[in-house]
């Protein structure tokens, strides 16, 4: 048996790297990566040029006012952090970052299927976990590599749509969001490997594992965010009917089982954790936007403990079961 | 019978038998249902705070503003269902365009349709009816099951007026859908591996959904999915403006979310839709031309390439 482990784990490194090679070789990584840096630099900028137009409103209003002689103070100014302007690129590695991730995972369990080398795999002396465990931490490295791209053409995109520099607290809060990104999507990717690999053929299981995507990364929050009264009416019920924050509070309290129904549709999501942990790292929910981390780790590491587990369980259950070797070719 | 509903017969009972095609239609049945659900416990909700807060503003003595959904359309309730035709209906009909053209092709069986009598031109329309139908068959469901939910809610009371609305909006959200599966089919046509129609449209439909949003108008993609939040006005800057003007014609989910705000009497009170050219016209527009690119590329169908070990 201990001579079995240095055996497997080589087993385990030759059929991961020889993943990324594939992936490296005909092009896909290269394609996701550019499709999501596209995603995230039009968040950046059209994010970056709405503030600029805010700003330019505020300051017609100030000038106005202080023209009228009257106190410019009535006019709340718009704050300005630059991370808060990744939220559209949050979302877009929710969304469009998870599909890319689904089609890795398929595209890794067809190319076996499809070309039967997957029966010739399995006629050597390794367990069927030590093949998969081989795939997913493929999958993982092409989402760390990919969103590592990602993330560092963000980091030299914001100074130039901010003008703002980035702190190495900000370079800080960009890893953590980079790690937690990383474990979403592997996640989503051991989904969608799971499906094609056990569906009757690949292309089945990429279509369930779409079909979950909605679901759960689409449907899921969308019921949640369209249960939210404050979603309900264009720029927020409590904002039209002009209602100070202490009496929202009191009439909010009123609905508390409403509002543990809408809680728990949203959390049922994945998705949903993954943004509430990283709108807290990055300062994009308002009432983080300027805390300490320590403040947003001691709050928001339930959400990260959700990532994990979720990860991990569809991981263990992608291991733990057996590969039917009646459904090894591409068609059976 | 014509050769080209011959195929149409053939292929929709192929899809008749395909397990993932009936698990999307559920799920689609599914979410109708739950939609009037959502849209009447959400206006109830808004409609208990505004009470609880016009007793407030009363006592405080403050001028207590008009009820912003007290003026709701029966309608108003189904605002979810342009989300999940947006979403589910137009996944499951990329779903089914692509599987009109790959059933076949893994099961080895389109030379065999090659070697019959029939001009490639009867393939292409026989295919595109079945896709037709079967979009249809789906919001035909929809109709169902939302006039059903409508007519057992007891606060609403719907009018022949609204059941046409509704019809129109259910047309709009079969020529939405359409647009897309026509685009799997034409895709899954020219690109013979496995999957690739349905990964191209996929791409297709999630920049519409979520990239042309933003370029228009920041809307963010969760927003994007918000049937009352997607229809923001165009930010008040000469950028938006001109991609608004630009890119609004070609973005269509924006264009059929305005569609479903106004035919389901949800629209905010002046809001334009994206772009100088109505989303009544772009939309058959894109339908049309994404029919044009599903004959074309089903009538030049290499009908030897692929196959199961493709």
């Amino acid at each position: 048996m201990p001579e079995l482990l240095p055996s497997l784990s080589g087993s385990v490194t030759t059929i991961a790297v020889r993943d990324a090679r594939e992936q490296l070789r005909d092009r896909f990584l290269f394609w996701a990566t550019l499709a999501l840096i596209a995603a995230a630099t039009v968040s950046l900028v059209t994010g970056a040029i709405a503030l600029h137009g805010d700003a330019a409103t505020y300051a017609a209003a100030r000038a106005q006012l202080l023209a009228l002689g009257k106190d410019a103070s009535a006019i709340a100014a718009p704050e300005f952090y630059p991370l808060k302007l990744m939220r559209g690129m949050i979302e877009q590695i929710e969304i469009m970052g998870a599909v890319i991730a689904l089609v890795a995972g398929y595209r890794a369990a067809a190319a076996e299927r499809g070309r039967q080398t997957l029966a010739l795999i399995l006629t050597r002396p390794m367990p069927h976990w030590a093949y998969t465990l081989a795939k997913i931490i493929g999958g993982l490295g092409l989402a760390a590599v990919s969103l590592a791209v990602v993330f560092l053409a963000t980091a030299i995109l914001l100074p130039i749509v901010s003008g703002i520099w980035l702190t190495m607290g900000d370079v800080g809060r960009l890893v953590l969001t980079w790690a937690a990104g990383v474990l979403y999507l592997s996640a989503l990717f051991t989904l969608g490997f799971g499906l094609s690999l056990w569906a009757k053929s690949p292309a089945s299981g990429l279509i369930y594992a779409f079909a979950l995507w909605i679901l759960v990364v689409l449907v899921s929050p969308q019921i949640g965010d369209t249960m939210d009264p404050d979603n309900q009416v264009a720029g927020g019920v409590f904002a039209q009917l002009s209602i100070p924050k202490v009496e929202q509070d009191r009439i909010k309290a009123g609905f508390a089982g409403y509002e543990s129904f809408r809680n728990g549709i949203e959390v049922a999501s994945v998705t949903k954790h993954f943004e509430r942990f990283t709108f807290a790292v990055l300062g994009i929910k308002d009432t983080y936007t300027g805390a300490a981390l320590t403040k947003v780790w001691a709050e928001k590491q339930g959400d990260l403990l959700f990532l994990f587990l979720f990860s991990l369980g569809l991981g263990g259950l992608v291991l733990l079961r057996p590969i039917n070797p009646d459904r090894l070719t591409k068609e059976s | 019978m014509t050769p080209a509903r011959l195929i149409a017969r053939q292929s929709l009972a192929g899809l008749a038998r395909d397990r993932s095609v009936l698990i999307l239609i559920a799920f689609f049945a599914a979410m109708v249902l739950v939609t009037a659900w959502l849209g009447w416990s959400a206006t109830n909700t808004v409609n208990a705070i505004y009470a609880d807060a016009a007793t407030y503003l009363s006592a405080s003595g403050l001028p207590v503003p008009p009820n912003p959904v007290s003026q709701s359309a029966p309608l108003a309730v189904l605002r979810n269902l342009g989300v999940y035709i947006s979403l589910i209906g137009a996944f499951g009909s990329i779903v089914i365009g692509q599987l009109l053209i790959e059933t076949d092709r893994r099961a080895g069986t389109l030379p065999l349709i090659g070697a019959r009598p029939f001009e490639r031109r009867d393939l292409a329309l026989g295919k595109m009816r079945a896709l037709v139908t079967a979009t249809g068959a789906m919001m035909a469901v929809a109709g169902v099951i939302s006039v059903t939910t409508l007519l057992t809610i007891p606060s609403l009371v719907v009018g022949p007026g609204d059941l046409l609305r509704l019809a129109l909006f259910l047309v709009a959200g079969w020529a939405y859908v359409t647009i897309f599966g026509f685009l799997a089919l034409g895709a899954a046509a020219r690109m013979p591996v496995t999957a690739s129609g349905l990964i191209a449209a996929t791409v297709v439909w999630l920049v519409v959904t979520f990239v042309l949003p933003e370029l228009t108008a920041n809307v963010h993609p969760t927003a994007a999915i918000n049937p009352v939040s997607t229809l923001a006005n165009t930010p008040d800057s000469a950028f938006f403006h001109l991609t608004s003007r630009v890119l609004g014609p070609l973005s269509l989910a924006e264009g059929f979310a305005w569609l479903s705000g106004d035919l389901l009497s949800f629209l905010p009170d002046g809001l334009a839709p994206r772009g100088t050219i109505p989303p009544a016209v772009t939309l058959p527009a894109a339908l049309i031309l994404a029919g044009l690119f599903a004959a074309r590329s089903a009538s030049k169908l290499d009908l030897n390439a692929g196959g199961p070990d493709a």
